[in-house]
């Protein structure tokens, strides 16, 4: 399958005896005295079946008969590792073996620093097959985070109650100074040091439909990080969901990743959905991808990958560092689904992409909007497969004020435009309500529920913020806002995003937007919520992460967005200028506007003179 | 061999220089997120120019503990010290 490029549509055909070229060949010369490596095959030797398992681990035992797997890429492009489902089912049943001499009870949890790398996968499995619940914690990502990212780890030890932890060499720093003090982990420790305990002769039993699989911790906010609680029943209908309907996963296929095996779109999306398929991955590390963003796309290229995933922020990654020079070695021609979810898209960030790409051919129509929540295990709609993108520009003003999607029609008036991000999965129903709760016809703007086999059990140990989020008749509120056409989902914004203003709606995002389009303002550094007094008198207010160190600079700013906000919105706001690194985020990378507020609120004391107005998460 | 640590600094300055432009101050002391503005999209910029000039891979956990310039010039002086 992969042999099949289509000679006519570009003349790339210079190019491909070069791509085609075994990625091992790439090898720097120091390494040759190592064996050499050869990653797995994209045509499998087994037939193949999508997803057609009751649990994750008869899946891997399934897998482990054919001769696919993963494979891990260093920074330079070359092969490090080669993992194919054969080896990790081997190795998870010994590691499992071994996990369970220490002592753990059935359904422990079990933290797991997950960096890109061969060993967290088969921790990961081996925790399945020994009745363990895994859950993936983040790496450290900014420059002086050591006591940020040492809290946090904490937060995750403690709300996921953990027994057991493990990180690698260069992480286990880290997690034993966050274990530190704590009462209920029995053993911490790195993949090597637990390969060095005895292999318990014991049998490791199947897992059932109704058992934890995992927990996704989705919150960044250091003081109450959330578990969501996924079964392995919920995990499979997602799954067979996203390889069958999402994607039409066919032979010949063979995915490229770099997002973080922390985050639900790297895990479920790009660890487990391919191998439940039988499909090869490519994966490069994360900060890898982010130093050297043409690495991914070299490695769709050269490896002839037809499926690979990305924030919208990666592809801007993607855009703004690869040089024009670097697009003359790429073929993107083979990429027919580029999963794009995560965060809200922007439809310029894909046109940009695309327009970008082109010369290295890759199709627009490979855009595959998606939408989901880790609270639904991953995803929850997607677009067609093979269509491209969609959007819908929609009158700015009806927006606000009448919360209606009323398509533009002149010429020149202001539109906001979102992306199509297509129907639910199947056994899935996503209906859009009021705060009233009544149901919306379409292109009204609402809360966006979603009900389907895949929803969480509920967060882990947190009963309150379960009963906030899961509502009766088992519907999940996404905390987003959005609207439905023609059966097609359009997301809007976080409904924490939205201040109402004199009885108007205004956009947190639209503050941002505006904030960000200042020189002296970045994407992402800037947040904007709704701040109500005693009085009931809302005022909004924009919290900006700044290096400028002059005063007058300062005061420039200030007062600029002052006036532009007075301009767009006719309201007031009060700025607030704030170091770098302030504003918290996810785990993901997205800003929490309802955890920046919550800072604002410290910051500057007004505590007690604010009414207890209640974010919603 | 440009392993000892004066050359090494050196050479960072003017790679940092790149990215604040020619009008600020680089001191040893310099903090690179307050002072120098290194966002998250410059910092990607200037480990890829340093693990360029410098031949080495900066690993992601070592730079939880880098706040200032010559922080960062003692770890790319550790990792190619470890090379050899």
């Amino acid at each position: 399958m992969t042999s099949t490029i289509n000679l006519e549509e570009k003349a790339l055909s210079s190019t491909i005896a070069k791509l085609s070229a075994p990625l091992t060949q790439a090898f720097d010369p120091r390494s040759s005295s190592e064996s050499p490596l050869s990653a797995t095959p994209t045509l499998n030797i087994q037939s193949q079946r999508l997803a057609d398992f009751e649990t994750l681990t008869a899946a891997l035992e399934y897998a482990a008969g054919g001769n696919a797997g993963y494979n891990f890429y260093d920074a330079k492009g070359n092969l490090r590792s080669v993992l194919p489902y054969q080896t990790l089912r081997q190795n998870a049943r010994v590691s499992a073996q071994r996990l369970l001499g220490l002592g753990l009870a059935y359904g422990d949890r079990i933290a797991l620093i997950a960096d890109t790398t061969p060993e967290f996968v088969e921790l990961f499995f081996a925790c399945r097959y020994a009745g363990l619940i895994p859950f993936a914690m983040p790496v450290p990502v900014n420059l002086g985070s050591h006591a940020v990212y040492v809290q946090q780890l904490r937060g995750m030890l403690e709300g996921g109650q953990a027994s057991a932890a493990l990180a690698n060499v260069d992480y286990i720093g880290f997690l034993k100074e966050a274990a530190e003090g704590s009462q209920g982990l029995q053993w911490i420790g790195t993949p090597e040091q637990l390969g060095t305990l005895p292999v318990l002769d014991m049998p490791l039993r199947a897992n059932h439909l109704d058992e934890i699989a995992y927990l996704q911790f989705t919150s960044g906010s250091t003081r109450t990080p959330r578990g969501v609680i996924i079964t392995e029943r919920a995990l499979m209908s997602n799954l067979r969901g996203i390889v069958r309907n999402g994607l039409e996963i066919r032979p010949g296929d063979r995915c490229a990743s770099w997002l973080p095996f922390y985050h639900d779109m790297g895990l479920v999306g790009m660890v487990m959905a391919p191998m439940v398929a039988q499909v090869s991955v490519d994966y490069l590390a994360t900060r890898d991808f982010a130093i050297r963003p043409l690495q991914w796309l070299r490695l769709i290229s050269r490896n002839r990958a037809t499926v690979a995933f990305s924030q919208p922020f990666g592809l801007k990654l993607c855009t703004l560092r690869v040089r024009d020079s670097d697009l003359e070695d790429l073929d993107l021609s083979c990429w027919r689904a580029a999963g794009v979810g995560a965060e809200m898209i922007r439809p310029d960030t894909l046109r940009n992409f695309a327009e970008k790409f082109a010369p290295a051919g890759f199709d627009a129509r490979a855009f595959l909007p998606c939408y989901g929540l880790a609270e639904s295990t991953l995803a929850v709609t997607f677009s067609q497969v093979g269509k491209g993108f969609q959007s819908l520009r929609v009158d700015a003003s009806t927006l606000v004020d009448k919360k209606l999607a009323v398509r533009v029609q002149a010429e020149g008036r202001k539109y906001s435009e979102f992306v199509n991000c297509g129907r639910p999965l199947p056994e899935h129903t996503v209906k859009v309500i009021d705060d009233a709760g009544q149901e919306l016809p379409d292109l009204r703007v609402g809360s966006v529920l979603v009900q389907g086999s895949s929803i969480m059990t509920g967060y882990f140990n947190n009963p309150e913020d379960t009963l906030k989020t899961l509502k009766p008749g088992n519907w999940l509120d996404t905390g987003d806002l959005g609207f439905l056409f023609e059966g097609d989902l359009y997301v809007t914004g976080r409904r924490t995003d939205v201040i109402i203003v004199n009885g108007r709606n205004i956009r947190a995002q639209d503050i941002e937007e505006l904030a960000e389009q200042q020189p002296e303002v970045r994407t992402r550094e800037a947040s904007a919520f709704g701040i109500t007094d005693a009085n009931d008198v809302t005022t909004i207010v924009l919290v900006i992460e700044c290096r400028l160190t002059s005063i007058t600079d300062r005061q420039s700013l200030t007062s600029r967005l002052q006036r532009l906000v007075y301009m767009a919105f006719g309201v007031n706001c009060l700025v607030e200028l704030v170091p770098p690194h302030t504003l918290p985020r996810t785990s993901s990378g997205k800003l929490s506007r309802f955890a920046a507020r919550q800072g604002f609120i410290l910051r500057t004391t007004l505590t007690d003179q604010l009414s207890a107005e209640s974010g919603d998460n | 061999m440009a392993s000892d640590y004066p050359e090494i600094l050196q050479k960072l300055c003017h790679h940092l220089k790149q990215l604040t432009g020619p009008d600020v101050e680089i001191l040893p002391q310099t903090d690179l997120i307050n002072q120098l503005a290194i966002d998250s999209v410059k910092l990607l910029n200037l480990i890829m120019e340093i693990e360029d000039e410098f031949d080495i891979s900066v690993p992601i956990n070592a730079l939880a503990d880098v706040q200032t310039v010559q922080e960062l010039a003692n770890l790319i002086h550790q990792i190619k010290s470890a090379k050899q």
